[in-house]
């Protein structure tokens, strides 16, 4: 399978669009009324202007193209110092705006080319896709312990590999292999079978999206998984009559949207198969009147916004011929493809729930810190980070934070954990497992 | 020695952790060179150290220390001036305040917010909208701080009403170049009234306006204004640069405006044309804004209607001048702020690329005309857009005439071409009797070539009084 993924070099032009103007620092709104907060987790705990933001990353980039840096062990830290959570990215004006996570990833895979790349701790997570076909060193049978209870409660889930089935529930390792994740799985599955969808899961036949290889930089091993998946899902699609994939990973979600489609036969290979995120799935049925919410909550609850299913889904527009403008000008940004609203109300549709905003939501969402690597490789700043955002929550009122993605999930519980923090993390899907019954 | 152990015994890194922190100072090269350039065509050049200070104490202990072992410091907020101020001359120990962000009160019965020195415009502003006041600020980067621009003589939007950032200025707390802490204005007689450099000497002055910083600026007072709630913005447009003076001139005997600037053709795009590119035919060469704030309807009424017997006087004169739209993405740019769509250069770099450098100056209004008209010359010579822009000051006939010059910074050639042009520019404003602000080093000598002997003089002897060993961004003065 032939892939397009762009080398640094290949963005040299993009890197010179950056003024060092700085703005990209903080997450303001002229309002009125003005509103301003720091966006930048890796400026917020490092602060050199090198660890703020793209205004640094692509300093990083102009100094090993011009040749002044090196990949040494200092540079190679403060590059994956970065959660390439796009905070930054949200902020540019410029024509570069809509390459800046390529530009920080295309640094961390011209490092890993040079043989530099990544940090020591990624080496063991790449290594364990190479060996299990997931980041976290687990055995392949292990990845269906959390299916267990529903054999013993003969409620059995469909293997798709053996049977039919028109909706996928791509799991995802963090989901499967995470004790404490492994209630988004559960909750998912409870939930789809209690609204009588007829799905099915990959078992111990599902392999990593390839997602956390790509963000570290290691495009072979990310080529090699997800050139795997999509062969997989023609499959099923093919075979097995699948056209929905249906997943609770934002993780997972951004590599099969916008990481996959870097692959020449993305168009053949997904055609007729939908992907969306259990939040959308839910939304549209709510919407069709097919959630039917029994159940109350009394409870204050904020969310959240995963990166990967927030900002990094924003479609840009750019001018690739010059036809408009001049070629390669950014014209504009949708957030059409953004799931912001959906988990909100859905949140919002369970009765007894006061939901609370938090001042950094949606396009401006402060990343928990565990995304690029970050938690694999700097574990402590990672939960210190989900410790600021779990802060920002308690100061809303909250008793819940929900999210939608199993990793903000462990990191934010991480953060909770740290702080002593009585806020409980919770996924939506857990929450509207707890107010749905099962359909007559 | 291996390179990494060589770094361990490092005598001055060493010091520099001992009174920052370890995570606090680096030497590493990629986190110097994030601090070797910015937006100028300035060339850039590496610091030696990095410091991140996180209170006044470790200021003054990094002074002490550099100006004992007569290290170079460059003060840095955000680095965004423009002027290269930041990028240093010898190399030496760039000291970060950004996370000296605290705001420390804002008292609305005195007008006055004392603020630390990494406080940028964005987060002053968002507090001071929660209170009903505001402040002039600069169509720059929301990011960057108030009181860099401040002690750089920075220009905001109520320039025309309260005259430059630093008019704005109360008090100040200042770190010398030797350690010692010392205090100007009313804060040096009551530890907690930050209201007033006067009635006192204007001891500010000596830190304020000094291109490489003459100490390090720790704690400021800076006035700020109740926000009167209706705007209305007088727009007008004409078709040449003596017409549009006439009429700002006009304009501002008037002192009804907090704002009165009108700016070129290519400076009104969104974004500046790079390279140049000739003007339609049907567009005025001229357009400007001047905002007005009133408390009532009346008010603004009245103030309009000044506005409107202004501009009937003018076309009684054979003035071009029409009551026109200006461009609504270029206007929002420039009357809501601080903006995010500018302060990233949008409307300035977009198409020009990385670049951006301007002759910046302090201009007669008279002048303005006859220096456009050079200008234009000079910089459509070049194939750069004129995109000049001309402020109203406080109660006096000058004003800020400054052309923001994008340029691809990618290309050494093109960079090389703007700076040719914008030095170019300079000679001739200077010759007029204008004085570029916040400028590179190439700017402050031909500022000093034009000087009185005894100007410069002083200057010498007061810079070596507050800074015997010159550690202060030394070379930027250009003497
Ligand atoms: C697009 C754009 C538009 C702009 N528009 C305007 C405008 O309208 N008006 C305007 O005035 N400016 C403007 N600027 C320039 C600049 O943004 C402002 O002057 C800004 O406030 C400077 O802040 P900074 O934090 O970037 O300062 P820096 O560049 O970091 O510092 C400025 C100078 O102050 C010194 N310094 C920093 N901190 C201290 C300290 N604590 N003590 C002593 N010296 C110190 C530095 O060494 C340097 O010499 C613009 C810039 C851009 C990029
Ligand atoms: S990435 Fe964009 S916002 Fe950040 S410094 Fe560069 S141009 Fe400015
Ligand atoms: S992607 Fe996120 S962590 Fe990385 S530089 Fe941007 S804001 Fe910081």
């Amino acid at each position: 399978m032939e892939w397009d993924i762009a080398s640094l070099e290949d963005l040299e032009h993009y890197i010179w669009r950056c003024t060092a103007c700085g703005t990209c620092k903080v997450a303001y709104d002229f309002g009125p009324p003005s509103t301003c907060a720091p966006i930048c987790p890796a400026g917020t705990e490092f602060g050199f202007e090198g660890n703020m933001s793209s205004k640094g990353k692509i300093a990083f980039a102009r100094g090993i193209l011009d040749g002044t840096l090196e990949f040494d062990e200092e540079l190679l830290d403060d590059m994956y110092r970065c959660t390439i959570c796009g905070g930054c990215q949200n902020q540019c004006q410029l024509d570069h705006k809509p390459f800046i996570p390529e530009i920080m990833e295309a640094m961390r895979r011209k490092a890993v080319e040079a043989g530099k790349g990544p940090l020591p701790l990624h080496k063991n997570l790449t290594q364990s896709l190479k060996d299990y076909n997931n980041p976290y060193q687990g055995p392949r049978r292990l990845r269906t312990d959390w299916a267990r209870p529903f054999k013993k409660a003969k409620k059995p889930i469909k293997n798709i590999m053996k049977e039919p089935a028109e909706a996928l529930f791509y799991v995802g390792c963090t989901g499967a292999f995470n004790q404490q994740a492994r209630a988004i799985p559960t909750a998912t599955a409870s939930l789809f079978q209690k609204l009588g969808l007829d799905f099915g899961i990959l078992g111990d036949n599902e392999v990593c999206c390839g997602s956390t290889a790509m963000r570290v930089g290691d495009a072979e091993e990310f080529k090699r998984l997800a050139t795997h998946n999509l062969e997989l899902f023609k499959k099923l699609h093919d075979e097995q009559g699948v056209n929905t994939i249906i997943t609770s990973c934002a993780g997972c979600y951004r590599a099969i949207k916008k990481d996959y489609i870097l692959s020449q036969d993305y168009d053949q290979m997904m055609d007729g198969i939908r992907v969306v995120h259990t939040a959308q799935y839910l939304h549209e049925l709510m919407q069709k009147g097919e959630l039917p919410i029994t159940g109350e909550l009394k409870t204050k609850i904020t969310y959240h916004d995963p990166c990967h299913i927030g900002r990094h889904l924003n479609k840009f527009e750019v001018d690739t011929e010059g036809s408009e403008l001049w070629p390669g000008a950014y014209l504009g940004m949708s957030e059409e493809d953004c799931i912001y609203e959906e988990p909100r109300e859905l949140l919002a549709a369970i009765p007894g729930v006061e939901f609370m905003e938090m001042e950094r939501n949606r396009s401006n969402s402060y990343c928990c810190g565990g995304g690029g690597g970050v938690m694999t490789g700097f574990g402590e700043w990672a939960a210190k980070n989900a410790s600021l955002r779990v802060e920002e929550g308690m100061g809303t009122g909250a008793e819940v934070m929900a999210s939608t993605c199993p990793f903000c999930n462990f990191n934010l519980g991480s953060g909770a954990q740290r702080i002593q923090s009585p806020m409980k993390i919770m996924d939506v899907v857990e929450l509207l497992d707890q107010v749905i019954t099962e359909q007559e | 020695m291996d390179t990494a152990t060589a770094k361990k015994v490092d005598p001055v890194l060493l010091q520099l952790q001992g009174i920052v922190g370890e995570k606090n100072a680096s030497d590493a090269k990629h986190i110097r060179y994030a601090y070797s350039y910015d937006l100028s065509f300035v060339e850039p050049k590496l610091p030696d150290y990095v410091v991140m200070v996180q209170n006044v104490e470790q200021v003054q202990e990094v002074l002490k220390f550099a100006n004992q072992e007569k290290i170079p410091v460059i003060p840095y907020t955000a680095g965004t001036n423009i002027g290269g101020l930041c990028i240093p001359e010898r190399g030496g120990i760039l000291m970060d305040l950004k996370q000296m962000n605290k705001i420390i009160d804002i008292d609305v019965a005195d007008g006055v917010a004392v603020i630390e020195p990494g406080v940028s415009h964005a987060q002053l502003a968002a507090e001071l909208t929660k209170l009903g006041l505001r402040f002039g600020w600069p169509v720059g980067p929301p990011s960057a701080s108030v009181s860099s621009c401040a002690i750089s003589h920075g220009i905001g939007g109520l320039n025309a009403r309260y005259g430059l950032q630093s008019q704005e200025i109360t008090s100040m707390e200042v770190v010398l170049p030797t350690g010692e802490l010392v205090r100007v204005g009313s804060c040096a007689i009551q530890k907690n009234a930050w209201h007033s450099t006067l009635p006192l000497p204007k001891l500010d002055g000596l830190f304020k306006g000094w291109l490489g910083s003459s100490g390090v600026v720790t704690k400021m007072g800076v006035n700020v204004h109740p926000a009167p709630p209706l705007l209305k913005i007088f727009t007008v447009s004409c078709e040449t640069v003596e017409e549009m003076y006439s009429y700002m001139f006009n304009l501002s005997n008037y002192e009804i405006c907090d704002d009165i600037t009108a700016v070129s053709w290519w400076l009104s795009q969104v974004p500046i044309p790079y390279p140049y590119t000739p003007k339609p035919d049907d567009a005025a060469e001229w357009n400007s804004y001047a905002t007005t704030f009133s408390w009532t309807e009346a008010e603004r009424d009245a103030r309009a209607e000044i506005w409107e017997k202004v501009v009937a006087e003018e076309k009684a004169k054979g003035s071009s001048i029409e009551i026109t739209h200006y461009p609504e993405e270029a206007l929002k740019g420039r009357t809501q702020l601080p903006s995010q769509v500018v302060g990233s250069t949008k409307n300035y770099c977009k198409q020009g690329g990385a670049g951006i450098s301007w002759p910046g100056t302090f201009t007669p209004a008279k002048k303005w005309a006859p220096v456009y008209t050079r200008w234009r010359e000079i910089l459509i010579g070049h194939n750069l857009s004129p995109s000049v822009r001309m402020s109203m000051y406080r109660g006096v006939h000058y004003g800020m005439l400054r052309a923001m010059i994008p340029f691809n910074k990618q290309s050494k050639e093109e960079t090389e071409n703007a700076r040719q042009a914008i030095v170019e520019c300079l000679r001739v404003d200077l010759d007029e009797g204008g004085i570029p602000y916040k400028p590179p080093v190439d700017f402050a000598k031909e500022i000093n070539l034009r000087a009185d002997q005894g100007y410069l003089m002083l200057l010498k002897r007061v810079k070596n009084m507050l800074d015997p060993n010159d550690i202060m961004n030394p070379g930027k003065l250009g003497i």
